[in-house]
């Protein structure tokens, strides 16, 4: 298959050598991966809890979103850049990987249901901005946004006690 | 790395020394650790238990300490900040000793003989310290007039980004447990 040849290529590459042969490299990269994602889980969160009317409810479910999102969205492109470092490293083992795969599934729909939430519910967020109990729609989005990141997490973390002994 | 991963080894082997040793065996050895460790799910699921409280604290910190140096959230008060997110750094910090003595019981040695476990551990009762100060001299005390009595000084803008490293320093001592030569 093509994209095996493209894992191996991936794999062979002095970068990946590297990464897979230096004691501190991928430790480091890996903390800075964990780092990265819990800040992304744990600034999201407080965003899913105002839509699901559970925490910051005094506060503008807009203003809640302004505070949080940067947060999310420089996170996240650090979790992306240290997430591909630790791929290459051993791209043939990751890209077999049950948990890794599943770990991808639960990003594009954590992705897919924010796209939903902010192309189509967010359009009317003038009628409930302020209001502690928002419309299903809204609800919803946080709900599945929270467990979606929960499992990226789950997911995560099986994938080191799957790929190698760490 | 040679210099610092032989600091972490020497180390390592200086616990082997210490009371440590008769503790972490005596630990394995009770029933209690050895069906934690020998069910496939729990030291997964501790982890998992672990990062997702450090997520919970870590956001809180993240919100607090970026509304104090006037990053973000300034149309909330200091009052309305602290009181939204304090509750939830303590509570996950209950989870995080909870899970991580969990982890603790089920690998003992993989735990107390290793350097970054302790390094860790310095690192937490410090940043513990440090925020329980910090509370208790300014936010606790003169949190409804904070923007006059607090929000410029040094002192506090330098305190908060001290508690924000120490987070990211306990994030990585806790990563490296798993990497550190033992």
């Amino acid at each position: 298959m093509a994209l095996e040849s493209l894992w191996q290529t991936l794999e062979a590459s002095s970068l990946a050598t590297f990464l897979a042969e230096s004691a501190w490299a991928f430790p480091t990269v890996e903390s800075l991966h964990v780092l990265a994602i819990v800040t992304v889980v744990g600034s999201i969160a407080i965003m899913d809890l105002r839509l699901l009317g559970l925490a910051s409810n005094g506060s503008a479910v807009s203003a809640v979103s302004d505070e949080t999102l940067p947060y999310v969205w420089i996170a996240f492109m650090v979790a992306v850049a240290t997430g591909s470092l630790l791929f290459v490293s051993r791209a043939t083992a990751y890209a077999v990987n049950t948990y890794f795969i599943a770990k991808m599934v639960c990003l594009v729909l954590a992705g897919l249901n924010m796209l939903l939430f902010q192309s189509i519910t967010w359009r009317g967020r003038d009628r409930w901005d302020r209001s502690a109990t928002l419309p299903l729609a809204a609800r919803m989005a946080g709900g599945i946004s929270l467990l979606f990141w929960i499992m990226v997490v789950v997911c995560g973390r099986l994938i080191g006690f799957t790929l190698a002994a760490f | 790395m040679s210099t610092f991963g032989d600091l972490l080894y020497d180390l390592s082997q200086y616990l082997r020394t210490t009371p440590a040793l008769d503790l972490a065996d005596r630990i394995a050895a009770t029933s209690l650790s050895r069906s934690i460790s020998s069910n496939f799910w729990a030291v997964p699921a501790l982890q998992v238990a672990h990062i997702l409280a450090i997520a919970a604290a870590f956001g809180s910190v993240l919100m607090i300490n970026m509304r104090i140096l006037r990053i973000s959230g300034v149309d909330r008060t200091m009052g309305d900040t602290v009181a939204r997110f304090a509750p939830w750094i303590w509570w996950a910090l209950l989870v995080l000793v909870i899970s991580g003595l969990g982890m603790i019981i089920a690998e003992p040695t993989r735990e107390l003989l290793n350097a970054a476990f302790w390094i860790k551990m310095v690192l937490v009762i410090s940043m513990i310290g440090v925020t329980l100060a910090f509370q208790a001299r300014t936010v606790r005390l003169n949190v409804k007039d904070w923007e006059a009595t607090h929000a410029r000084r040094t002192s506090v803008r330098l305190t908060s980004a001290a508690i924000l490293l120490l987070w990211c320093a306990i994030i990585f001592a806790g990563r490296w447990i798993a990497y550190a030569p033992t």
